[in-house]
């Protein structure tokens, strides 16, 4: 009898199984087939284009290209699963280094530099927060407005100015390696684990779930779920200033617009990675796969020599695609 | 155990139970503007006793229901746990307390598995930091599980489970919490009778333990099926609380009805109705409506009634193609008709529907837009605009129906709700609309503007059109219609003629005392 119960949750139709609660690898990677695929068919394609798409020297690079994506992405996955939505990740992303960068030229250590920019972040998060889950506010509107807040203090602060003397101390940290693992890939790692604890280990975990899934049951369950939505938001800034650091340390300067369009790549990643932007659904693994997704196609691309535009574009594409056939799945 | 209060006496001393009372509201009120939604209702709940609580829609039960878990917080009166007075201003309260409702509305989190629901917010943790003892939950979740006979698994995210297994993990959540008083609201409205039966063995089962159960119904059936203690309550008041065997539905349902009924505020009723306008036949919906057939003709005004939740705003809403028709066929203005909104408008099918701000009215926009909005094609029929052919129309409607807006550019969010439902009205009769559908038109509105739209109801079926009214004020409905079809769970259980027509008799159609879950007789068994 009791075997006869388990068949049910072997077959295809039963996924996507375990969303937040617990991880359950397997399932989860079988939950998001689609970009799966896609993944491995790009990593093939690019493969035999004749490009030293394969070399393991590239690999590496593109997970340090995808790390700051990562960074970001993580955060993201939460706040779409609270059913909201972050706008403003590329902005300050871009205001952030501008800080982080500012630090360093006027001869701040690594770590102030580094406190400053985490600290921008917080500051930015918490007016998101704030705005949507006290005053709330529709979160694209909320997040539109602060998109333009670090915008234009970047452009105010920096006269649309590169700050390249960033000194040695965070070019030197950017290039160093663990046990042959460069830094950005042992950064985003840490990050990938702390976050895949948090969504499956943790109660906050569940709430992030709830806040998208049934605000009400949060209520009910006596948590206070605007504070929990705040710190969701929270976590965002903060990231995005974390992420600050692999930023100027990549682009070896801090740039008042070097980060724009970062909440483009970050939102594609995360929807290709299965999450939704209802009932709070999301997950961890997925996410993951989706920032490979992105990684892999825009240094496949790059190495054929294809315009930034362009890979844009094929972002764009992939990601109208990608939810398509989702939808079209869900229909049936 | 003989002292019995008579029936009808609100405060006649009950013979309870040889115990204390577990938990005592003591003549609780809650106001609210221009309602008292709760008037100095007492109750005592007895531990293992199954409290049957009844009341037409508006009686107060939600509002009770609100009172127990924190949601509202009472004007006055007290609250009494084990004889202690104590304090339920929040959810969390009432969870420490051990109160715990199951309402109508699942509070589960679907992409949560079930043990993660079960235990939200209290999930164990163990000593690392913050980490859910992931071992220890789904164990005690299956514990719980098992003991209310649901043998899905507790990773199974809660999307995936029925109605009645979410009801479960529901009461699996409450009995977690060590819920010693149990508020159900209507808990078997969305259940098949096996699940229900199901869901009575599990009542019988924590009652047993002595687990107090607030069960809040309108099923008569039920009642004397599962109640040990029986209140009823109207306007907000608690009206008697009766053992079943003191009681018969007919006695409760005229405690329920209470108030003399202002008989006929109709004078001329309808002797000869014209030519069926709407004739529907076998229809059935996505929406739950099940083999509805009905005629309203030409003069008529025919009553839609049963309790809320029977089906009637579904069924006017497939009638008029808004939701998905599955079945059936439908004539209008005697010429066969495929449910379509663009369709019944233009062939003068109105619907008024119940909430006037989000489907009726644009709100933000002007008197004068909202009348002519629907008869753009009539006024214009070349397909453009012209100010003073608007004007002119719209001026007519505002003076024909009496509308109170200083100007027909006033924006329709700014009146008063009488005067909204006018617009609404108003706006059909622009479209040359001869056939009306109204849900719930009185809602919201205050009695003088009742009045106002009952005569412009009247005058609409003088002048030959046909209206379906929908309304849960059973005296509207027996004071105003010529006939009425009474609803239960998405079919007509019934047609009452004129003279047949009254509030007992409507209520008894819509809560069938004599059928349907009556056959529950029996102690239901674990179904595993």
């Amino acid at each position: 009898m009791a075997n006869m119960e388990g068949m049910p949750n072997m077959s295809i139709e039963s996924l996507p199984l375990s969303a937040p609660g617990e991880a359950n690898w397997r399932k989860m990677l079988l939950a998001i087939p689609g970009t799966s695929l896609i993944l491995l068919l790009l990593v093939l394609w690019f493969s035999f284009q004749g490009v030293d798409f394969a070399k393991p020297s590239n690999i590496v690079n593109i997970g340090i290209q995808s790390s700051v994506l990562l960074l970001l992405a993580l955060p993201l996955t939460f706040i779409l699963m609270s059913e909201g939505l972050d706008l403003s990740q590329g902005a300050v992303l871009s205001l952030a280094s501008v800080v982080l960068a500012a630090v360093l030229a006027h001869g701040g250590s690594l770590p102030l530099a580094l406190t400053a920019a985490a600290a921008l972040g917080l500051l930015f998060g918490a007016v998101n927060g704030v705005f949507i889950a006290y005053l709330q506010m529709p979160p694209f509107v909320v997040t539109l407005g602060t998109l333009g807040l670090a915008h234009g203090i970047a452009l105010v602060a920096t006269d649309g100015e590169s700050i390249t003397e960033i000194g040695s101390q965070l070019p030197r940290l950017y290039k160093a390696t663990v046990l042959g693992i460069p830094f950005p890939i042992i950064v985003a790692l840490c990050a990938y684990a702390l976050f895949h604890y948090l969504l499956y280990h943790t109660r906050f975990g569940s709430y992030v779930s709830a806040q998208g899934g049934n605000r009400e049951a949060l209520h009910l369950a006596g948590v206070n779920a605007n504070r929990h939505l705040v710190v969701v938001y929270l976590i965002g800034g903060l990231m995005v200033g974390l992420a600050a650091l692999l930023w100027v340390g990549r682009i070896s300067s801090g740039h008042p617009t070097a980060g724009h369009g970062m909440e483009f790549d970050a939102l594609v990643a995360v929807l290709l990675g299965g999450t939704r932007l209802e009932k709070g659904y999301g997950t961890m693994p997925g996410t993951l796969v989706g920032v490979l997704t992105v990684g892999v196609l825009r240094n496949g691309l790059n190495l054929m020599s294809v315009a930034a535009s362009w890979q844009v574009v094929s972002l764009g594409v992939l990601v109208l695609a990608a939810l398509w056939v989702e939808s079209r799945q869900g229909e049936k | 155990m003989d002292q019995r209060g008579p029936a009808l006496n609100a405060a006649a001393p009950l013979p309870g139970p040889l115990l204390a009372p577990l938990l005592e509201l003591c003549a609780v009120s809650k106001q609210f503007p221009g309602v008292k939604a709760l008037d100095k209702v007492s109750l005592e709940i007895y531990p293992g006793e199954v409290h049957m609580v009844l009341g037409q829609n508006g009686a107060g039960k939600s509002s009770l229901m609100k009172v127990l878990y924190g949601a509202y917080h009472a004007d006055e009166g007290e609250i009494r746990l084990r004889g202690e007075r104590v304090r339920i201003a929040s959810p969390s309260d009432a969870r420490r307390l051990g109160i715990a409702i199951i309402s109508q509305e699942f509070t589960l989190v679907p992409h949560l598995n079930l043990a993660q629901n079960i235990f939200l917010g209290r999930q164990p943790v163990g000593r690392f930091i913050g980490k859910i003892d992931h071992a220890t939950m789904h164990r005690r979740a299956r514990e719980l599980l098992d003991a209310l006979g649901l043998s899905e698994d507790t990773m199974t995210p809660a999307h995936k489970l029925g109605v009645a297994q979410q009801q479960l993990v529901e009461i699996a959540k409450a009995l977690s919490q060590n819920a010693r008083v149990l508020v159900m609201d209507e808990p078997s409205s969305a259940l098949s009778d096996h699940e229900v039966e199901k869901l009575f063995g599990v009542i019988r089962r924590l009652q047993s333990e002595g687990v107090a159960i607030i069960y809040i119904s309108h099923r008569m059936a039920e009642v004397f099926q599962l109640g040990d203690r029986i209140t009823v309550l109207r306007d907000g008041r608690r009206v008697a609380s009766l053992l079943p065997s003191e009681t018969t539905p007919q006695d409760l349902v005229k405690m329920m009805i209470g108030r003399s009924v202002d008989a006929g505020y109709r004078t001329r009723f309808c002797a000869e109705p014209g030519a069926a306008l709407l004739e529907v036949r076998g229809l059935c919906a996505a929406n739950g409506t099940k083999d509805v057939s009905l005629v309203v003709r030409a003069g008529e005004i025919v009553g839609l009634s049963g309790l809320v939740g029977s089906g009637r705003s579904e069924l006017v809403r497939a009638i008029f193609g808004a939701d998905t028709v599955t079945g059936g066929e439908l004539e209008l203005f005697g010429a066969a008709y495929r449910p379509e909104p663009a369709e019944a408008v233009r062939r003068g099918l109105a619907l008024v529907p119940e909430s006037r701000k989000q489907e009726g009215l644009l709100m933000i926009h002007g008197v004068a837009d909202n009348l002519i909005a629907a008869g753009l094609k009539i006024l214009f029929p070349r397909g453009w605009y012209r100010a003073g052919v608007a004007r002119r129309a719209a001026l007519a409607l505002i003076a024909r129906m009496k509308i109170a807006t200083p100007n027909p550019e006033r924006v329709v969010k700014t009146l008063s709700g009488g005067n909204q439902q006018k617009v609404v009205i108003g706006k059909w009769l622009c479209a040359q609309s001869r056939c009306f559908i109204f849900d719930e038109p009185t809602r919201g509105i205050d009695v003088g503007a009742k009045a106002e739209i009952f005569a412009l109801i009247e005058q609409l079926v003088d002048a030959g059109s046909a209206v379906l009214m929908i309304s849960s004020e059973l005296p509207e409905i027996v004071a105003l219609c010529d006939r009425s079809y009474v609803m239960r769970e998405g079919r007509i259980v019934g047609e009452l003629a004129r003279d047949e027509l009254s509030e007992a008799n409507i209520l008894h159609l819509a809560m069938h005392p004599e059928s349907g879950h009556g056959e529950h007789g029996g102690h239901a068994e674990h179904v595993h």
